[in-house]
């Protein structure tokens, strides 16, 4: 009984985690059809961002917070005008943006790595204590992650289904072009997705790294694994991204207690592989009808 | 024609590069050249999936590790000659390859890509976190697959009771003449069947299907074909350097070779080995600059993309097929 509550925690903590850092991505691929490959160079800047704002200017941990957020919105943002704007219109943006962002992500991740060195750091911002129910401990950081990606998921499904911003966002995806016909200025959207996702990022960073330690390329196993979740959820989908980060986090942590860590990657992804086989587009993206 | 012309320009080129041990002498640029070589392999063969196939994989640098792996783990556990040991792992990479190919690529486009990443990073992460030991030779605890120190000692082509101290030169001609072979098998494919049936898919992907060009199929065999010299390559790094360790996943090596093939040209014929070039003396120049040499990387690919998408060589051809039409006839 205690085994499962234990895995129940640790699983909803990991699934908590990867839906975070995985709507980011799904919403910039939803409306861009761009994948963000320096999305996890962002996930650190915005651990190291908060960790220097706390520790280093001594500002209180939200303030950190918002900084990192800050920051990593107006890298996002950089990143659209400087990378995704100029090929927006190109033939094989896919592919370009692709590889462009996995050299934007090369060089933020090294320029973390000149500025704050190789060594692991702590995550400043850590809840102490812990929750016991029964005999199992509960760490509050867990319960903080949870609560803190609850209150993202509703304020974002906020954001996307009764603000403007979101009603542009919503049709942008799903018709640039009928979109644009109606006066939504795609262009700004699109920057605004950019500077959300980086956001989003930071908070995401901020949390992995307070479980872990603070490393310049801290971010590319949760970014994999968000990949992955967004794979399977069908690119693009944000609600399905969270559904299908819960339920691959609870798998991991199922897997790490049956199987080990070690295999605990390994199987996921003969998990992933299979679900894509039965179903290309992932569990709920719908398939695409293309017209040549 | 244009096959024949090309064969010409890779006789041509592989004659001067022949030379160059008798001019240069020097130890450390011949073995820069023979790492220029293997990289050149490895991106001819990756260019063949990615500009050809396009089959967006990022599993070229696990393939090579298979084929650098199978080989040291032949010759340790089994202590085969690495003269049989080197062919055997190049086909064990186009099985794996193929299992890979199996899996992914039924799915398209940014899939394959996300895909393959994580196959490459689950091969990572299962020899580094493996613990448990295989052998206990003198040397130690040894895991299956090498753990994280990877595998030494075990053996060489006898270079070095054949040449002496200059085994180098003799590693140079190899991986010349591996790099020889490779280019050739890359134009037969572009310029053979299988590159008119991807130019079909891509010009017009209806017709090509109406007409029987099935592209999982082509993908699948230029998937697992190319996989032949990247084992080999990876398999010729491990007899090169008499190791084998889990750095041969890293990221900053696939970022190297991808920026190889951005500069060079996507998909052209001789773009990834002028993309090779470029980007191997722009290192060494970075060299100087120790650690900014990763930023400096990440610069060039995403400058590239962004400002010269089609490569040094693309856009060369394209500036002088206007100069061309420009010029009344």
């Amino acid at each position: 009984m205690d085994v499962i509550v234990q895995i129940l925690a640790s699983g909803l903590t990991m699934g908590a985690m990867y839906a975070i850092s995985t709507i980011g991505l799904a919403l910039v691929y939803g409306s861009l059809n761009m994948l963000n490959m320096s999305h996890g160079a962002l996930l650190a800047l915005g651990g190291y961002i908060c960790y220097f704002a706390m520790s280093h200017l001594g500002l209180h941990p939200v303030l950190g917070l918002i900084a990192a957020m800050l920051v990593c919105g107006l890298v996002g943002l950089g990143i659209y005008y400087v990378a995704a704007q100029p090929m927006l219109r190109s033939a094989n943006f896919e592919t370009q943006i692709f590889i462009a962002t996995i050299g934007i992500g090369a060089i933020i991740e090294n320029v973390i790595l000149r500025l704050f060195g190789p060594q692991p750091t702590a995550q400043p911002l850590n809840l102490p204590g812990a929750l016991v129910i029964g005999t199992v401990h509960i760490p509050n950081q867990n319960l903080l992650i949870l609560g803190v990606a609850l209150g993202l998921m509703a304020a974002l499904a906020y954001l996307l289904q009764r603000t403007r911003l979101g009603r542009a966002i919503r049709a942008t995806a799903q018709n640039r072009e009928a979109a644009q016909l109606m006066g939504v200025r795609v262009g700004v959207v699109y920057a605004q997705v950019l500077a959300l996702s980086g956001g989003l990022a930071a908070i995401s960073g901020v949390m992995v790294s307070s479980l872990s330690s603070l490393l310049p390329n801290m971010g590319g196993d949760p970014m994999l694994k968000a990949f992955i979740i967004c794979v399977v959820a069908g690119l693009g989908n944000v609600y399905g991204a969270v559904a299908a980060a819960i339920v691959l986090g609870l798998l991991e942590a199922f897997a790490q207690y049956m199987l080990g860590v070690r295999y605990s990657f390994a199987i996921l992804l003969l998990l992933v592989i299979a679900v894509l086989i039965w179903r290309p587009y992932g569990l709920f993206g719908r398939r695409q009808v293309v017209r040549l | 024609m244009t096959i024949r012309r090309d064969l010409l320009i890779g006789l041509g080129l592989a004659l001067l590069v022949a030379l160059l041990p008798a001019v240069i002498g020097m130890r450390y640029v011949l073995t820069q050249a023979t790492l220029f070589f293997i990289w050149g392999i490895v991106v001819l063969q990756w260019n063949l999936v990615l500009g050809i196939g396009g089959i967006f994989s990022l599993a070229q640098m696990a393939l090579f590790a298979v084929g650098a792996y199978a080989t040291a783990m032949l010759g340790y556990y089994f202590a085969m000659p690495m003269v049989l040991a080197m062919p055997l792992a190049a086909l064990i990479t186009v099985v794996v390859s193929t299992l890979v190919g199996l899996a992914c690529l039924r799915l398209k486009g940014p899939y394959v890509a996300l895909l393959t990443l994580a196959v490459a990073q689950v091969l990572y992460l299962l020899i580094v976190n493996d613990t448990e030991c295989f052998t206990n030779p003198s040397s130690g605890c040894m895991p299956l697959f090498g753990g994280v120190r990877g595998f030494t000692r075990f053996g060489d082509l006898g270079f070095r009771d054949l040449f002496g101290a200059k085994w180098y030169v003799a590693n140079y001609y190899l991986g010349l003449v591996l790099l020889c072979l490779a280019a050739a098998f890359s134009i037969a494919i572009i310029r053979g069947p299988m590159g008119l049936a991807f130019q079909a898919l891509r010009d017009n992907p209806g017709c090509a299907m109406a007409r029987g060009v099935s592209r999982f199929k082509y993908q699948l065999w230029i998937f697992a074909l190319s996989a032949f010299f990247t084992g080999l390559a990876g398999s010729f790094y491990a007899v090169h350097f008499a190791a084998v360790g889990p750095t041969a996943f890293s990221i900053t090596t696939l970022l190297f070779l991808l920026s190889m093939i951005v500069v060079g040209g996507i998909g052209t014929v001789w773009g990834p080995l002028l993309g090779a070039l470029l980007l191997m003396l722009a290192d060494e120049t970075m060299r100087e600059f120790g650690d900014w040499r990763d930023i400096g990387l990440g610069v060039i690919l995403a400058g590239f993309v962004i400002l010269l998408p089609k490569g040094v060589l693309g856009s060369l051809q394209g500036l002088v097929q206007r100069l061309r039409r420009a010029r009344p006839s």
